[in-house]
């Protein structure tokens, strides 16, 4: 099973501190700032060592993101930064893991001081029904998208 | 550049509901619109948060929270990685998706270029991401 697991923002990772995968309470000195990215690099291979990492990415502050609301054809444009942090993603850590239960032990381990994951189950084609997902379609799309990675990574 | 896109649960998606045909058939030309680009580098759908946790980190003590979470729009029911050239860019694509209500949020995501070497070990990441590689093609493979 696939597991998205959201990091929430804090008003550190808010206010563009770089902390190890966005850290929520994140130290501000440069040491302790080298010293959060080591424990956080322990258990991100801890995780990788044990196949269950698929990809992780920090998200930059939302001032340099923005929101498209949308109503009926109209579009409306909001630039960031937004004011409800709580609500806001910092980054995730995609997993695989056995179970629910599974995804939590492991992600219980993370070396947070303070802050919320959100873990979720990502949902598989397996979990539609065969009518509405064509394999065939599918692998079509997929290969698409995996070229699109090599190509990025080889440039 | 890479962006995250988050796009809200509703209601349906809380219930595990899928979307109507329609609605799907115009996502999929969408979403196919941008595959074929060369933009999209991965995404998916969450299932409904009562499949879900929450754990909360505080002052080293962690409290595990098991969903169903009430508040439907603050909650992610899908997301895609896209690459476009600008914030701008990723904004004009994804303002032609077919949806007719709701919220979706652009967000950038950290590159290596973006944090100092001596604090983010790249080599380390590096590493990281063949092991990250490595899981994604045995799960693909099987």
């Amino acid at each position: 099973m696939r597991f998205m697991v959201l990091v929430k923002a804090s008003p550190a990772s808010e206010g563009a501190k770089p902390g190890p995968h966005s850290e929520p309470a994140g130290p501000s000195d440069h040491e302790a700032l080298k010293k959060a990215f080591a424990e956080m690099g322990r258990f991100n291979f801890e995780l990788a060592n044990a196949g269950m990492l698929l990809g992780m990415d920090g998200l930059k502050p939302s001032s340099t993101g923005a929101r498209i609301s949308f109503s009926g054809k109209e579009r409306v444009v909001t630039d960031g930064p937004f004011t409800e942090t709580k609500e806001l993603i910092a980054g995730f850590w995609m997993i695989q893991a056995n179970s629910k239960e599974d995804a939590i032990a492991w992600m219980s381990r993370v070396p947070f001081e303070e802050g919320q994951i959100e873990i979720r189950q990502v949902g598989e084609a397996s979990d539609l029904p065969a009518d509405v997902s064509d394999p065939k379609r599918r692998a079509e799309l997929y290969a698409l998208i995996d070229r699109a990675n090599a190509e990025r990574k080889a440039s | 550049m890479r962006f995250m896109i988050l796009f809200q649960a509703t209601p349906d998606s809380e219930a595990g509901r899928l979307p109507d045909e329609a609605a799907r058939a115009a996502m999929d030309e969408f979403s196919l619109k941008m595959i074929e680009a060369g933009m999209v580098l991965g995404g998916g759908g969450l299932l409904p948060s009562s499949k879900g946790a929450r754990i909360q980190f505080s002052g080293g003590k962690k409290v595990v929270t098991d969903g169903p979470f009430t508040e439907t729009k603050e909650l992610v029911g899908g997301f895609a990685i896209i690459q476009a050239e600008s914030k701008e860019e990723a904004v004009a694509w994804i303002s032609r998706a077919p949806v007719a209500d709701g919220e979706i949020e652009i967000r950038q995501i950290f590159e290596g270029s973006d944090l100092p070497p001596e604090v983010a070990n790249w080599e380390r990441r590096a590493k990281l991401d063949a092991l990250i590689d490595q899981a994604n093609a045995q799960l693909n493979a099987s």
